[in-house]
């Protein structure tokens, strides 16, 4: 039942960077059965549901986000029982909400679920999209981690954008049939031993932060023109030990299992159980001088939702211990609500480490800025430049 | 109402499709190429900048090469290998041959995705090509170059555009007489020199057809090279791809290179379809 690898082949695979792209094939009967325990208990804990909605629920809800973060198995009771039909829209990037919005998708939307780094540039930007949160119409939304009970890339001028569904890092994962671990920094994937055993994911922003990090470059997502060159020029030294650059993070899981590869950099923890139900072990680990960075995704409401009660409803419903569990243990990631946590079975429970969000401010989650400015700010070169600079490493 | 006026009517609703789906899309595809985009927006203008980006940028040149001489050798292995088949079905085991082409129609059915995954497990690493050489002891190490380089591409492509570029020809076989085979070969014209003078002539826009479409899908794919390309595999069709999604998105400059393209396969189309014509001459 949890030949996920295969169900994999089936999902779109011209969709770049995205762990939740690896989901696509995750989801159905055997999220049912894996979760059914979790799903029931999920069933019997929108008491305050009510209150969220307003009492009015029922019709559409529009939900433009990731793949498997519409949670069409783990709030499939809740919605049955509302009347509510989700009408999911998935993003391969993490801009398609708000290019859609500005392509006249405006009042079409009402769930927008996308990651900190582009929440927090929007919201920096000035950009419409989000609109501020009512959080007394998601009570569950008090059980969050400190860390995101507190996220600062989701508030601006005392208003909340959003609430966060789940989190992660980005590390290494190997063979230990091959490796011991990994070097101890990412410039030293280029020594020649790791030739033809590298794999990494088709990431203008991942690969490029983790060796401007590399390189002692203090805030990679900041870099001048001049930064970004000489990074993409130390990157090109590990180019020829890299086979290939995986579509996802679910195709990077693949080279692995197929054995093409033995370490995949800026993977997925998640990768490691989906390789075991094939039969193969691997390990996780960060370059113990680098380290990785850290992800999460939140729920957010559009501006000019058409759905608000359904909307608010849903999240709420999102948040409960039960269903934010369900939600991280189908999407392998770790789970923003406190009390969901004992709720992990032991696997997923131990992919990630919980004590960094238990920290006001999130520590290293909340601290990082992954993705680049949009635009050009003086010197600091934006999201463009990123861009080419990663199509010249391609190329190069 | 006249012929003329009957026949405009029974053309309207596939004109009409064809209008609406494709030759305006391709007009505002066309458009854009001269549009310039600013956070996230399109800007109606007229500006040269995507075609000079396009025709200066080193890199590009590479993968415009690359992407030619891939798509000119997949389509040069598949329309012989696609009219040898269709002559065997059709001249050579006539009943038999239906069912042939039956079982390679219905490899089509088992989904683009899964056929190049199909290609990976064969031409990976630990692969089952590398496990059988390794097998029978032909070999002492696997194979890297099988998979993730431009011959992967290319030996995936042959597989997955047969199925496509059988059909045109057995089509235009089809309506070839064995007769007339048979009328040439009683003057003399058999063998290698029936195929050159008799057949191929009266098939080429068959072949035409299966070459244009065997080249120009080999050259606009970007799954392909993504899966079994490797990181010196890189096609246009990914560059065209990649200006259409992301965080930085320039559809100007996408919609120049598909146009780019477009121009670029139309030649070499027009030329190596001269060129069989020429060789096939009488």
């Amino acid at each position: 039942m949890h030949d996920s690898l295969d169900e994999l082949r089936n999902a779109k695979l011209n969709a770049p960077v995205s762990r939740r792209y690896v989901l696509n094939g995750i989801l159905g009967i055997s999220a049912v059965a894996a979760f059914g325990p979790l799903l029931a208990a999920c069933a019997k804990s929108d008491s305050s549901t009510e209150a969220a909605s307003g009492g009015k629920l029922g019709g559409e809800l529009n939900f433009i986000g990731y793949s498997g973060e519409d949670a069409a198995t783990v709030a499939k009771d809740f919605l049955t029982k509302n009347g509510i039909t989700v009408k999911p829209t998935f993003i391969a990037s993490p801009d398609e909400p708000l290019t859609k919005f500005k392509t006249g998708g405006r009042g079409q939307l009402d769930i927008i679920s996308d990651n900190k780094d582009f929440q927090r540039s929007l919201l920096a930007a000035g950009e419409e999209l989000y609109q501020a949160l009512d959080l007394s119409r998601i009570p569950n939304a008090a059980g969050l981690f400190p860390a995101f009970a507190s996220a600062e890339w989701l508030t601006k001028d005392g208003n909340v954008y959003g609430v966060p569904l789940i989190w992660g890092d980005e590390p290494c994962v190997y063979n230990p049939a091959k490796w011991d671990g990994v070097p101890a920094k990412y410039t030293d994937f280029a020594d020649k031993k790791f030739k033809g055993e590298l794999v990494m994911v088709d990431d203008a922003v991942a690969n490029t932060w983790l060796w401007a990090k590399s390189m002692g470059i203090a805030d990679p997502s900041r870099m001048t023109q001049k930064q970004i060159d000489a990074t993409i020029k130390e990157m090109l030294k590990t180019k020829p030990n890299v086979v290939t650059f995986s579509a996802s993070l679910g195709d990077q899981a693949d080279v692995l299992v197929r054995g093409d590869a033995s370490i995949a950099i800026g993977g997925w923890a998640y990768q490691i159980v989906l390789a075991e139900k094939k039969g193969v072990t691997l390990k996780s680990a960060s370059p113990a001088t680098d380290g990785t960075f850290y992800w999460s995704d939140a729920y957010g409401i559009a501006v000019d939702a058409p759905n608000i009660d359904n909307a608010y409803a849903f999240i709420n419903y999102m948040m409960s211990p039960e269903a934010n569990a369900a939600i991280a243990t189908e999407l392998g990631s770790g789970a923003t609500i406190s009390a969901a946590v004992d709720k992990l079975d032991a696997n997923t429970k131990g992919l990630y480490d919980y004590s960094i969000v238990a920290q006001p401010g999130g520590g290293v989650l909340g601290s990082q800025v992954v993705t680049p400015p949009i635009n050009d700010d003086g010197d600091i070169v934006g999201m463009p430049k990123w861009v080419k600079a990663w199509e010249a490493f391609k190329l190069g | 109402m006249s012929n003329g006026a009957a026949t405009r009517r029974l053309l309207l609703p596939g004109s009409s499709f064809y209008v609406i789906f494709f030759v305006i899309p391709f007009v505002i595809l066309g458009l854009y190429s001269f549009w310039t985009q600013i956070d996230f927006k399109m800007h109606p203008g007229f500006t040269l900048e995507h075609y000079q980006a396009v025709l200066t940028t080193s890199l590009y040149k590479g993968v415009f090469l690359r992407t030619i001489i891939v798509a000119t050798l997949t389509a040069i292995i598949v329309v012989p290998i696609a009219y040898v088949l269709s002559y065997i079905m059709q001249f050579v085991f006539p009943r038999k041959g239906r069912i042939l082409f039956d079982i390679i129609l219905v490899s089509m059915f088992s989904g683009y995705l899964v056929r190049i995954y199909a290609w990976r497990t064969i031409l990976g690493k630990e692969g089952l090509l590398n496990a059988t050489l390794l097998q029978l002891r032909i070999i002492s190490k696997p194979i890297t170059f099988l998979i993730f380089s431009n011959w992967s591409i290319a030996i995936t492509l042959v597989g997955l555009l047969i199925p496509l570029a059988l059909l045109p020809i057995s089509s235009s076989m089809a309506n070839v007489s064995k007769d007339h085979l048979e009328v040439a070969g009683d003057l003399g014209s058999r063998g290698l020199k029936m195929h050159r003078t008799i057949l191929i002539p009266m098939v080429l826009p068959g072949i035409s057809t299966a070459f244009a479409i065997s080249f120009i899908l080999a050259a606009g794919d970007f799954v392909v090279p993504t899966m079994v390309g490797g990181t010196n595999g890189v096609m246009v069709g990914n560059l065209i791809a990649d200006q259409f999604k992301g965080l930085a998105p320039n559809w100007p400059l996408g919609a120049a290179l598909a146009m780019s393209v477009l121009v670029v396969l139309i030649a070499i189309h027009a030329a190596l379809m001269r060129l069989v014509r020429e060789i096939t001459r009488w």
